[in-house]
């Protein structure tokens, strides 16, 4: 019986009892355990081993379900330790916490290894569960962590679990891939440290929530906005912002698909996460902006007209990736609420499609060519495509619409020359990207050639995947208005920072020594 | 110069190392080489990082080594230095570790080449033609015709 | 063009770094957090070393990431070493090293252990700690496996140290979750500052990291050195990559 089982008959812990708030910490812990004992239980027993990832996950979701269910309304502080803040870290759980880090165990579940007709190359199933567990628990981290060198050290965990499963198919090319994306990861890292020297330097901590009080006097000046550059940059990687994206292609097309969907789905936006968090606490004065948008802009760009020239199906999709994220950098850019709402609302439907579309690339992994004429020994897919790029195209009423829509309203509003040309290029981009996904659903549709081989068919459980988030999709479109509200009070609460400040810190602490 | 004071060579000296190392990750080409410029470049890091606690004239945070009283640096930048040590560590072990079995997969650790194996590959596995590839170095179009004149002369220096 | 492009970056970075150094007070740090954990720390966690108190106290959580990111990064390299291939390749056929360095691995191993063992204990009291310690460790066996090649750690030894000194300091840390309400918190009382049986559950909690990382780094080794040499030739060997044939290579 392993530890984590034992504790879950102990009464505090056990169903279907509620969880304690300072209990949100097992939701990180329990995959760093499950991740840890991994090994030597599968020395012991091959199918405990294989099963103890699936519990785990499913037992951080219940947790952190239970705890939204119980505590979603007002954010709470969990102090680490016990060490009241700014002395200790704590994790700062709001809505938009609570709704990504409950997504995170759900979606490691959702493309956890069932058979493998994809593992070419992994012949050790034990390590490599583990590294999902450490991937998962990283990711949850990032989602709860309220201090800025927790949310480094996290960060820097799923990088390196990410090193390990995008190299999982074995192969020479993977490798390659897997050695630019971890060497552009580590300058990244390298300047994000700097950028956070440059932040405890000029504010003298190192709690979010700290920072934010005392950023209008200490970080509005060229120094800050040069730290902010270097943490942008250096957590962008990631988060796939222009200049530091030139991994993705490649690794999207080396990497086990469900590798993909993870981490273009879900840890791509928990990178934008942390990005969202330090341009709402602590970032948000004009030059931060006009970075954003510029580098937002030129993602968008360079983005779509690659995905526009991709002969491949992985590819394409990588590279619409990088284009879809670059409309959620620009929609950082607008000021205070309606940027977080946009931002949220385009990440939000982008978690939902792209990880479809990356599952059904498990098997339609190849050339566009080759896709000929699929929709008929795939319907299903092929339906789940053309719905899933209608949603990305942003037609009306499919939530895509609605996202990028307030992302042009911004704009619009904001009304100067640079937010003009932005909003310019992304109606360029939708169009390029009407052009380029009408291609491969044309191809799809059509009359195969009868000499060519057969198009492959995405496996049954990667088209359950897909019609399952699809149906979310459309679950989306017909609840819009109630759920841009609910997705409206997320933003209002996450951008209250004078909030965020009394939550931390309910007796007000000295801001100078 | 008043102000070369011994903390402006160490900063000084930790922004050189970054710059150094930066400037290796992006102009190598060897692929050992760009761990290494990673390696210099994250001791620069690691090293300013632990110069903003500096405090002129302070000792060691440990107590009782000290007369009670004695102001000491700030334990924070020690901690987080310590913890970047170690993640730069595991960094550069996994990356070893990769190096090695690109080493054995292709024969070189040129990182020209590998991009040229690489599109090769992803390319051969996609069943498409592959950017500027060997078998259609003009892609699609049809070669020109031969010279007559240059096709008889190559045609009498071959044997 | 690249090559200008790049030293023009690099040459940027340098020069913006300059500047904030410049604007930035340097040598007289604000001291906000870093202040009140020097007066803080000996009360609230009893350990003579303030900065084992921080990184094992106030900032546990981040320790802990810190050895899940080592254990990621050796299940990772684990994962990429040992990938592709089918057996585990054997490497008995190294022959041991000559009788110096034979003799000498002999007597640092127990002596390299004693000092890594004392450096982890002491944590808390002078400067050194779990990760330092289990440098020290993972040393004296790396002294090992370079006199005799053939004699690495077995590698269910080292998973099973690995996984159960993680899971241990985890353990401490739940323990302290269930009696206390709060993870990581420092229970067992703070002792006589300066004791070595002092400052609660620190002194477990370095040996639960220092056993961690050495036998992590210890595993790391072992597989590094089971790798069989590669091929000078620099033809690509059989079986590694299949859809690529060695191609015609560029001359620079």
């Amino acid at each position: 019986m392993t530890l984590h089982q034992m504790l879950l008959q102990v009464p505090d812990l056990a169903l279907p009892f509620a969880p304690t708030q300072s209990q949100i910490v097992l939701a990180v812990v329990l995959p760093l355990l499950g991740a840890f004992l991994m090994q030597p239980l599968a020395r012991v027993s091959r199918t405990l081993a294989l099963a103890l990832g699936p519990i785990v996950l499913a037992a951080s979701a219940y947790l952190l379900i239970a705890l939204s269910l119980e505590y979603g309304g007002a954010p709470f502080v969990v102090a680490i330790g016990g060490y009241a803040p700014p002395l200790g870290v704590v994790f700062y759980v709001d809505r938009l916490a609570l709704l990504f880090a409950t997504a995170v165990p759900l979606f490691t579940l959702l493309f956890w290894w069932r058979a493998e007709p994809d593992a070419a190359g992994s012949t050790d199933s034990a390590r490599r569960d583990a590294v999902m567990l450490l991937l998962a628990a990283a990711a949850t981290g990032l989602a709860l962590s309220g201090d800025l060198f927790n949310i480094y050290v996290f960060y820097e965990l799923t990088a390196v679990a990410s090193f390990g499963l995008v190299a999982l198919r074995a192969t020479g090319a993977a490798y390659i891939a897997t050695v630019r994306y971890l060497l552009l990861s580590a300058l990244g890292s390298v300047l994000a440290l700097v950028g956070i020297a440059i932040v405890y330097l000029l504010t003298g901590t190192l709690n979010l929530a700290q920072i934010a009080q005392l950023a209008p006097g200490t970080l509005a000046n060229p120094a800050g906005l040069a730290a902010f550059a270097l943490l942008l940059v250096g957590f962008g990687v990631k988060a796939e912002l222009f200049p530091v994206n030139t991994w993705v292609p490649e690794v999207y097309a080396t990497a086990p698909a469900r590798i993909s969907a993870l981490l273009a789905g879900l840890i791509s936006k928990l990178a934008v996460l942390v990005v969202l968090r330090l341009v709402v606490l602590a970032f948000d004065g004009t030059g931060a902006q006009t970075l954003l948008l510029a580098l937002g802009t030129l993602g968008v760009l360079t983005g779509e007209l690659a995905a526009w020239r991709a002969q491949d199906f992985p590819r394409m999709l990588a590279y619409s990736s990088v284009g879809q994220l670059g409309v959620v950098f620009i929609a950082l850019s607008l000021p205070g609420y309606t940027g977080v709402f946009a931002a949220l609302a385009v990440a939000l439907h982008h978690v939902v499609v792209k990880s479809a579309l990356f599952g059904l690339a498990t098997r339609w992994n190849g050339s566009l060519e080759a896709l000929a004429g699929a929709a008929r020994t795939a319907p299903r897919a092929s339906i789940l495509f053309v719905l899933f790029a209608l949603s990305l195209i942003g037609v009306p009423p499919l939530p895509g619409f609605w996202a990028k829509l307030l992302v042009l309203v911004g704009l619009a509003q904001l009304g100067t020359q640079a937010a003009l040309t932005a909003l310019a290029v992304i109606l360029l981009a939708t169009a390029v990207e009407a052009n380029y996904l009408f291609r491969v659903a044309v191809r799809l549709f059509q009359r195969a050639s009868d000499g060519a081989p057969a198009p492959p068919r995405p496996g049954r459980f990667d088209v359950a995947v897909a019609s399952l988030l699809g149906l979310v999709l459309l679950g989306a479109t017909v609840t819009i208005d109630p759920l841009s509200t609910w997705l409206g009070g997320i933003a209002a609460q996450t951008t209250d920072v004078d909030a965020t400040i009394a939550t931390v810190f309910p007796t007000p602490i000295a801001q100078t020594p | 110069m008043a102000y070369l004071t011994f903390e402006t060579i160490l900063y000084a000296g930790a922004i050189g190392l970054i710059a150094l190392g930066s400037l290796g990750l992006v102009l190598s080409r060897h692929l050992f080489r760009l761990v290494l410029a990673l390696a210099i470049a994250e001791a620069g890091a690691n090293l300013l990082l632990v110069l903003t606690g500096y405090r002129g004239g302070a000792v060691a945070p440990i107590l009782g080594v000290h007369q009670p009283g004695t102001t000491m640096v700030d334990p924070i930048p020690q901690v987080l230095v310590l913890t970047a040590i170690v993640i730069g560590v595991g960094v550069q072990a996994l990356a070893v570790s990769v190096l090695l079995k690109i080493y054995r997969a292709y024969g070189t650790l040129d990182l020209r080449v590998l991009r040229e194996h690489l599109e090769l590959d992803l390319a051969k596995a996609a069943g498409i033609r592959a950017p500027g590839s060997q078998e259609a170095p003009a892609g699609e179009r049809p070669l020109p015709p031969p010279i007559p004149a240059v096709a008889k002369a190559a045609k009498e220096s071959a044997p | 063009m690249r090559n200008i492009a790049s030293l023009l970056f690099a040459a940027g970075l340098g020069f913006l770094l300059l500047v904030i150094a410049g604007q930035l007070g340097f040598g007289e740090p604000s001291m906000l957090i870093g202040g009140d954990i020097l007066s803080a720390a000996p009360d609230e966690v009893g350990a003579a070393n303030i900065v084992t108190a921080v990184l094992l106290g106030y900032r546990g959580i981040d320790t802990l990431g810190e050895l899940s990111i080592l254990f990621a990064a050796a299940t990772a390299a684990g994962l990429v070493l040992a990938g592709g291939r089918g057996a585990a390749a054997s490497h008995l056929s190294d022959a041991p090293a000559g009788f110096i360095l034979r003799t000498g691995a002999d007597l640092l191993f127990p002596l390299l252990l004693g000092v890594g063992f004392y450096i982890i204990l002491h944590g808390h009291l002078t400067p050194g700690g779990g990760f330092q310690g289990g440098v020290i460790l993972a040393a004296a066996f790396f002294v090992l496996v370079l006199a005799r090649p053939a004699g690495g750690m077995s590698h269910t030894a080292i998973a099973v140290i690995e996984g159960l000194a993680g899971a241990g300091f985890i353990a401490l840390g739940l323990w302290s979750l269930l009696a206390d309400g709060d993870f990581l918190k420092p229970m067992l009382g703070k002792g006589v500052l300066g004791e070595l049986l002092s400052a609660g559950t620190l002194p477990l909690l370095s040996l639960a990291v220092g056993l961690k990382v050495g036998a992590e780094l210890a595993g790391l080794m072992t597989q590094l050195s089971e790798q069989p040499p590669p091929e000078l030739t620099g033809q690509p060997l059989a079986g590694q990559s299949p859809e690529h044939t060695a191609g015609p290579e560029t001359q620079d």
